[in-house]
Formats: C-alpha cells, structure tokens, sequence
C-alpha cells in the first residue's frame, strides 16, 4: 500500500471514529492530536477550519441556545460537543488534503484516477472561466444590473459551460483512442 | 444544502453509503452501456460542468443571489444517471480536494441531489414535455431543488431522535423536524423558482449554441 | 518599422489612470497544498496618460490579464494604490454611484475570451446594452453606428453565440465603443483572430481616439499596437516602460521576459543558433 492510500484509509478511520466518540474531553484529546500532526501548518490548518465552520455553527448555536433559554434547560455539553466535533472534522479534511495526494490513494482503478483527474483539471479551468465571466458582467454595468441582465448573464455562461465540456469530452475522448487506453 | 461534516450521525451515514455505493455501480454499469468506450471522458467532463454549474450566480428577486445546482438540466441534458455519477464525484472532489463540504454528508447529498434530483427532474421534463418545453425545463429545475431539500430536511430532523446522549441531549444535528421542515424547505422552494428560470434559459441558449455546430 | 502612427505622449499630458507600488497576490485555497499564496504582481508603478497607446508585453502567466483587471478595478491589489483621474479607485469607493458610472463608462475592458463578455439575445441589444444604461438617447441610431464602424452590421438580428471568434470580439468592441469611453484595456484581442482580422484590429485601434493599453505576447505585433511598452517579465515585475522600438533592440530584456527564443536554424551550410522572433510566436 502506498504511502497516500494509507492516509485515506487513517483519515476515514479518524472520522468514523470522531463520529462515535461523543465524550467533549475525547472529542478536544483528538483535536489536539490532529493539530499536533499537522505540524508547522497546525495554525494555518486550525485557522481555515475556523473559518470554513464559522458561519454555519454560529448560525446553529445561537438557534439551540435560544430555544435552550426558552425552554429553560443548558445546552452547554450540548453545543460544545458539537462544535468540538466540527471543527476536529474539518481539521482533519484539511489535514489529508495538505499531506496526501488523492489521486495517488486511488491509483488502484485506473478509470477513477482518469476520471478525477481530468474532472480535476477542468473544473479549475471552469472556476477560471466563471470568475471572468462574473467580472465581465461587472465591468459593463453601469448601474446594478437588472434581474432580467443577470439571469440572461448567467444562462449564457451556462450554454457555454455546457458546450465546452461537450467539446472537451469529445476531444479526450479522441486523445483516449489515440493512445490505446481502453476502459477497465 | 451544504451540510458540513459532524451534524450527521454514523447510524445515517454509514447505511447511507451502503445504498449510494449499490446505485453507483448501477450506475456506472448504465452509463457504460450507453456511452460505451466514451463512458471516462463524458462523465469527467461533466463532472466538471457539474461543477462549475454549481458556482454559477442564481439571481434572485430584490438583488440576492443563491447558487444554481445545475442538477434539473444536467439530467435533462445527459440523463439521469450520468447527472447522479456527475453530482456525485464533484461532491467527493469538493470534499476530499477543495475542502468544502463533509466527507459524511457526500452519500446525503449524492442521494438527494444527484439521485432524487435528477430523476425527479427527469420525470417532470417527460411529463410536461409534450405539454410545453418551457413549463417542463422549468418544473425540472424546480424541483431538482424542491424535493432534495425536503430529504435533507427529513435527514437532519430526524438526527435528535436517533442519536441522544444518556441525558437525552442531540449528539448531532439538534433540531427536530418541526424546525428543520420549515427553515430548509421554504427557501428551496422559492430558490427553485430560481432554478428553473435557469434551466428554461440555459437550456434554450445551448440548443441554440448546438444548432450552430450542427450547421 | 517606422512608427508615423503613434506619437509618443508628452509627460505633460494629464495622468488618467495610475498605479502605485501594486501588489497582488491569490489567496491560498485549501487545495493549494503547498499553501503558499501565489505572487501575480511585484511593485508596480506606472501611469497612463490621456491619448496614449501603449502595449503591454508578458509571457503567459506573467500577470498581464490581472493587471488589465486591476486597472478596470474589477480585482483589488493585495497592496497599493489604484488611481483614475487622480482618484482613488477601492472596491468601497465603486459602490458610491456616481464614481461608479462615471468609471465603468469611463473606463473599459475588452477580455481576452470574447464569450465572458455576451450574454444578450441578439447582437443589437449587446451593442445597446451600455448606451440603455446611459439612458443616451437615439439608442438605434448609435447602435448602427458602431456596428457598421467594426463591420457587424450584417448581424445585428442574430444571437452573439452563432457569430464566429472574431466576429465576436469585433460585437465586444462595439459594445464598449458605444460608451464611448476615455479609456480601452485589451486583453490579447488579437489572439483569437486570422491574420486578416488583425490587420483590421491595428487599424482600427490606431484610428480610435481613445487612450488604449493592449497586453499582447506577441512581440511581432507589439509595435504596430503603440508606441510605449510596458513589460512584465517573469518574475511579475515591470521591467521595462518606455519606447517600443529601442525595447525592440534589448535581446537581454526580451530574453528575461521570454518573449524571445532560441532554436537551431540553417542558413545554406551552416547551422547556428541565436535569440530572435517569429511572428507566429
């Protein structure tokens, strides 16, 4: 097993068992463990982490402590369990992506890694293309465009993601039977 | 309809995993037999599309905007298991390469969206498609949004009840149907308004754009 | 290559649109696994002044397209200062709407994929979409206008997606021409085309009595396009602004911009190797 498989197969172990451990002590035990694997990044990591969760827990637990005021019972254990527990989640998501090389975990199907690859590779020249085609609407307009302008605006970049992926289908697809890789 | 990971339960995750693996050999053997040796490339393209779809702006009434899904005219567009193995990787990419999104929430989201999403849309498009193209196109991208979001809501609501503590506390997601029925459905209902514009105006633009290449 | 067209432009002109000490960087996205923020641009300092054609030079990657963008204040820099007309430009100060208007009419970008840019139902309403915003009267009549100036007269029923590349970028033209701005950024326009088309394009650019600044790699191309040059080398610094022609003469400064190269070639019997050009480069 190579060295990537090897951290996909601890990262889903690490999140089925912070999915079944429910104590907050062993919950904070195992972020510390996370944080302190991830070495000189650990700041980086636990910052992005932050960040990515901040807005949908904070949304949740000013809900649960509201009714929890309302209804007159604590929801601290509660709310620091889950909060615990997201945030080791996602520490450790991070974790694997900066340390592990996914395509390399999945090289036993060579029809995945093709896959993901490709799909990989076009979705970052897409997110390129639909910055500019944001921007583009945003240069043009004078005022705020109307509801009618951006719908339009978006349906063309839509048609034209559209045709793009059939085109670039077409052209890997020739490329595939070019170089003799037949499916698995 | 971005659940992070942590607010569902391994009792919902893990039987979850168990069927969204069965359909995706389904799915993949289906998908093989249509396209033949073509299958890798069509599903990383759209993939892609699927993708990007997924960031494209969704203007709402009153100047906000939500993001489209895509789902209702992916299906429509390439069929609906292509649209369920589509919406499926790009969760596994966004999870395991971009970081957003939960590795534990991607069967959820695989079985709402990219399952019930594009057969529901698939449905409606054959229903109303003799009626009229445009009222078909829009009721598939309404409800590829509409009825996955009810799922979701029914997922999450019932997390309290299956997963307590001793004390009888949420160790997931901790609020019930009562709530989640409401603050999750009743805004994807109006997003899928949304949507479905999308999808009548993204599906007559690319019919045009494939009328030109066929000239 | 004698430069009639273009004359360079007194440092008594007044300053329209200005950059000081720009920086600017990507934000570092999770999949970015090195997590290194990536470097675009470098202490950027440089000022176009009113009625001047200038050219902007860059390998690929070198940060011209973010430049153009920055200029367009459509991306704000990490650090420095972005002035029009001797104020400053801030995402914050755009959303007042008066700079707002007066700027985007102003000031505009022609992108480097003409497709980011169309999004009406025929070519009419992309050329009338700038001019409607203005409220200017005669919308017809100016639409014409610009379609006939750029050629695309013919096609003013038809949806943009059916025209060809170049027909599309010459509809973009249109459509930022009927704002009739002070200011045209274009990124690479002649990438797209066929060698016809550009001769139009140089033309057409040399006529127009707007300030322009064209970012092209193609040094071939680069003098026909203005007659001040800005370079981008590959370390995201400028590393050269002033008159085209005696960059033309600095094998050194076109080497560590990579817009030369070097390959074997023969002459009769011998075979030698030294820094030049093509055009198809």
């Amino acid at each position: 097993m190579n060295r990537d498989r090897a951290a996909l197969l601890l990262y889903l172990i690490a999140v089925l068992a912070a999915t079944l451990i429910h104590d907050p002590v062993w919950l904070a035990a195992g972020l510390g463990l996370a944080l302190l694997a991830s070495g000189r990044a650990a700041a980086g990591i636990l910052r992005r982490a932050l960040l990515a969760v901040l807005a949908f827990n904070l949304a949740i637990s000013l809900s649960y402590a509201v009714m929890a005021w309302l209804q007159d019972f604590s929801p601290w254990q509660t709310l620091i369990r889950l909060n615990l527990r997201v945030l080791l989640l996602t520490v450790l998501s991070f974790l694997f992506i900066a340390r592990a090389n996914l395509f390399r975990a999945l090289d036993f199907s060579q029809g995945l890694t093709y896959v993901l690859g490709l799909a990989y590779s076009q979705a970052l020249i897409f997110r390129r293309a639909h910055e500019d085609f944001r921007l583009a609407l945003d240069s043009r307009s004078l005022r705020r465009p109307r509801l009618i302008d951006r719908y339009r605006a978006s349906a063309a970049a839509t048609a034209w993601f559209i045709e793009k992926s059939l085109h670039a289908a077409t052209q890997s697809a020739q490329a595939l039977r070019s170089r003799g890789f037949f499916n698995d | 309809m971005h659940i992070p990971d942590g607010f569902i339960s391994p009792q919902t995750y893990l039987p979850a995993y168990a069927v969204a693996a069965g359909l995706w050999a389904y799915a993949a053997r289906r998908v093989k037999r249509d396209l033949d040796a073509d299958t890798l490339p069509f599903l990383a393209a759209y993939t892609a599309l699927s993708f990007v779809l997924m960031m494209v702006a969704l203007p709402l009434p009153g100047g906000g905007t939500a993001h489209a899904a895509g789902i209702g005219l992916l299906a429509v567009s390439f069929g609906g298991w292509m649209g369920f193995l589509a919406i499926s990787l790009v969760l596994a990419m966004q999870a395991l390469l971009f970081g957003d999104g939960g590795i534990t929430a991607l069967p959820i989201n695989a079985l709402a969206m990219g399952f019930t999403g594009s057969f529901a849309a698939l449905a409606a498009w054959k229903l109303f498609g003799r009626l009229n193209e445009n009222v078909a196109l829009f009721l598939a991208g309404w409800i590829s949004i509409a009825l996955p979001s009810v799922l979701v809501a029914l997922v999450l609501g019932i997390q309290p009840l299956i997963a307590q503590s001793a004390q009888g506390a949420p160790l997931f997601f901790p609020f019930g149907l009562e709530i989640t029925l409401p603050a999750i459905v009743l805004p994807h209902l109006l997003v899928g308004i949304a949507e479905g514009g999308l999808t009548v105006l993204g599906y007559r633009y690319f019919a045009r754009l494939r009328a030109k290449l066929a000239t | 290559m004698t430069d009639i067209r273009y004359r360079p432009i007194g440092a008594d002109a007044p300053a329209v649109l200005q950059l000081t000490d720009v920086q600017h960087r990507y934000g570092s996205s999770v999949g970015n696994a090195a997590g290194n923020p990536a470097e675009v641009l470098r202490d950027i300092n440089l000022t176009l002044r009113a009625g001047e054609k200038s050219v902007l030079l860059g390998c690929n990657g070198s940060g011209k397209s973010t430049l153009l963008k920055i200029l367009n204040g459509l991306i704000a820099p990490t650090a420095g200062r972005v002035s029009y007309q001797n104020e400053e430009i801030t995402p914050a100060r755009l959303k007042e709407p008066g700079l707002h208007r007066r700027f985007r009419g102003e000031v505009a970008l022609l992108f480097q994929n003409p497709d980011a840019m169309l999004f009406n139902p025929t070519v009419f309403d992309e050329i009338a979409f700038g001019p409607r915003q203005l409220e200017l009267p005669d919308i017809e009549a100016r639409v014409r206008h610009w379609a006939e100036l750029v050629g695309v007269d013919t096609h003013l029923r038809r949806p943009p997606f059916g025209l060809s590349g170049g027909e599309k970028q010459k509809v973009c033209l249109a459509a930022l021409l009927a704002l009739e701005p002070k200011v045209l950024l274009l990124d690479e326009p002649s990438a797209a085309l066929d060698p016809r088309s550009t001769g139009w394009l140089i033309d057409f650019l040399a006529d127009l009595p707007v300030t322009t600044l064209t970012s092209t790699h193609n040094l071939g191309l680069a003098p026909e396009l203005g007659s001040r040059a800005l370079v981008l080398g590959e370390d995201h610094r400028l590393i050269y602004d002033g008159p085209i022609q005696a960059l033309l003469g600095d094998m050194d400064k076109l080497a560590a911009a990579n817009l030369v190269h070097t390959h074997r070639h023969r002459h009769g019997d011998i075979e030698h190797r030294h820094t030049h050009v093509h055009d198809w480069q």
